[in-house]
């Protein structure tokens, strides 16, 4: 328990320190609230407002969750498809890129058009675009970055291509198809709340930092933020402890720093 | 710390240039910085119109037009000293008074306004009570006080979903066209004409307005004031700053006059401003803003204080302001000078018998 005091003290007492500083220089200068909130001012909004930000955070969690899902399957079945033929990947591989390239700007008005613009689908496609290609890319890494030595192995004990992909190929690509994972958790969410800018549903973060910027009310919009912070987070420490689950046996895994 | 260091050295600079700049104010000019609330369109014509015709150049005084966009608020730019003169909708403009931004209306140039709720005939929505049950669209961004305001006010809670679904649109048509909403929010002179730009698949004509049901905010009594000129009230007080804002307004105000006598010209001047948008669009535009200018029965730029208390007291009621603004949050005189000396200059600044014209609407807005 010590040891894992000492491991999170610094990013504490930093996290603190910026804290009381921020406060007090915004008292101190007595600079504007709609240049700089107080983080008091901000941890006030955040209670006051904490339903209306609650059901807005759980909708555009569902929009980032479900996104994240869509894409990351779609993601790890082209990745295998590729990474077991390689017609499949000079085919598949420019469309990828491709899609990785399409802005969310120009993407988000047409998936509202299909999709509907009340319907969380549209954003969930959104994600799904966003997180597709860091998963995809790592994940045929992982499948196809093998030791040759074990390869030799499993191929002198005439193993079949499926065992080869089940037993060698799979647990290589976790530790990659994890990391991208991790990445992809925040970026969903990033993808999500931007789709919001592009119209539908009122009850999102996305829509309230819009509004309550907008009335110049920039307290309740940084308490949005550090909802979406924390919502962040916690889906990527989800995705870490899928990890430790997942690949016990590896470095990430069992080094204390990482 | 160091950012208020900067800011303030910032300040004596900006002090000792104004010093000099007024100390060879014969001859030379001014340099002032107008902040629009949107892209260059004819909502700005006068501005552009002035800056065109040299009548800002004729006052003394050299004034830089930015555009605006909707990642830019004018009452930041303009309270964190980015520009002089900045253009806003009155309740945006309060609301960022009452978060402590110490601005000033100076000259409320458009006497009504211009959103409305538009629908098409089959949905059959003819009054807010229709919305009851329906998709109904708004920007956000600040423009929404009206349409809740009309909600409440027929009984409808803009905040239960079992009342109205509310959908934020985005800043065109797609979702009416596209029947994904079955009200829009849209202004007279940019997103309704919008739609009549467009083709009707089911006959491949243009959209007519029988077509469409429309619902005025001035009509239902829920209107707020809109385009206004505002500046800092710290920089009004500086010696010689209220010379400069008067002398600004008088050659905006020749600029509008100019553009409600001059259509074909002005409509050429905002083109070559760089705005983006189609001739037949901007000639409808500017037609409408001047029917929201004109009559301005005190003359231009003068508050209206019945329209000022209704915009403030919905402010207040659905919660856009805290409390009531004072009645400090605008002054009268500074508009009234600049209109008093261009009416002495035979100017009509009453516009008491403008007429909104027929113009005819292109396909596309070209």
């Amino acid at each position: 328990m010590s040891r894992r005091l000492r491991q999170y003290l610094p990013a504490a007492a930093i996290f603190v320190c910026v804290l009381a500083g921020w406060e007090l220089v915004v008292r101190a200068f007595s600079v504007k609230q709609f240049l700089l909130p107080a983080p008091s001012a901000i941890v006030g909004a955040l209670l006051e407002h904490r339903d209306e930000l609650g059901a807005a955070a759980a909708s555009t969690l569902y929009e980032a969750v479900g996104g994240f899902a869509i894409g990351g399957v779609a993601a790890i079945a082209v990745a295998l498809a590729t990474a077991r033929w390689t017609t499949a990947r000079s085919a598949l591989m420019p469309f990828a890129i491709a899609a990785n390239s399409v802005p969310i700007i120009a993407f988000a008005p047409i998936m509202n058009n299909w999709f509907g613009v009340l319907n969380p689908l549209s954003k969930m496609m959104v994600v799904a675009v966003l997180v597709f290609f860091p998963i995809m890319i790592n994940t045929v890494r992982g499948l196809t970055l093998v030791d040759p030595a074990s390869l030799e192995l499993m191929r002198s004990y005439a193993a079949s291509e499926l065992g080869i992909l089940l037993r060698l190929r799979i647990p290589n690509s976790l530790p990659f198809v994890l990391t991208a994972l991790k990445v992809s958790a925040t970026l969903a969410l990033i993808g999500a709340i931007v789709a919001e800018y592009f119209g539908g549903a009122q009850s999102v973060l996305g829509q309230y930092i819009i509004t309550e910027a907008a009335f110049f009310r920039f307290a309740n919009a940084w308490a949005a933020v550090v909802v979406a912070s924390a919502a962040s987070i916690a889906f990527f420490v989800i995705i870490l402890a899928l990890e430790r689950l997942a690949i016990p046996w590896h470095a990430s895994a069992r080094s204390p720093d990482a | 710390m160091r950012a208020t260091r900067v800011f303030a050295l910032g300040m004596v600079a900006a002090l000792v240039f104004g010093a000099c700049a007024g100390a060879s104010a014969p001859g030379g000019t001014t340099k002032v910085r107008l902040q629009l609330q949107w892209v260059a369109q004819s909502q700005f014509a006068g501005y552009y119109a002035a800056a065109a015709k040299g009548y800002y150049k004729d006052v003394g005084l050299d004034v830089e037009i930015k555009q605006g966009g909707p990642d830019i608020v004018p009452q930041q730019v303009v309270a964190s000293d980015g520009a002089e003169f900045g253009i806003a909708w009155v309740p945006k403009m309060l609301a960022s008074r009452e978060a402590g931004a110490d601005l000033v209306n100076i000259a409320q140039v458009f006497q009504r306004s211009g959103t409305l709720e538009v629908s098409f005939k089959a949905k059959n929505i003819t009054k807010p009570e229709d919305w009851k049950s329906k998709k109904v669209g708004t920007w956000g961004f600040g423009n929404e006080p009206e349409l809740y305001a009309a909600m409440r006010k027929a009984g409808i809670d803009p905040n239960k979903a079992s009342d109205v679904t509310i959908v934020k649109q985005p800043f065109d048509m797609s979702l009416l066209l596209n029947d994904q909403v079955d009200a829009a929010q849209a202004m007279i002179y940019n997103e309704y004409a919008q739609v009549l730009e467009q083709k009707n698949p089911k006959t491949g004509q243009l959209y007519q307005p029988e077509e469409l049901n429309v619902i005025d905010f001035n009509a239902v009594g829920t209107a707020m004031l809109q385009d206004h000129i505002f500046v800092r009230d710290s920089w009004l007080k500086k010696s010689g700053n209220e010379d400069i804002a008067t002398k600004f307004l008088q050659a905006s105000f020749k600029g509008w006059v100019f553009c409600r006598d001059n259509q074909t010209e002005c409509v050429d001047i905002v083109l070559k401003a760089g705005t983006t948008l189609g001739k037949g669009h901007m000639t409808w535009q500017l037609n409408e803003i001047n029917a929201l200018i004109w009559p301005s029965p005190n003359g231009i730029g003068q508050v209206d204080k019945a329209a000022w208390d209704q915009t403030a007291s919905i402010s207040t009621t659905y919660e856009v302001l805290k409390s009531k603004p004072s009645d400090a949050a605008y002054r009268n005189d500074l508009a009234k000078k600049a209109a008093d000396a261009l009416k002495s200059s035979g100017a009509d600044v009453v516009g008491a018998s403008y007429k909104k014209a027929k113009v005819a609407v292109t396909a596309g807005g070209n």
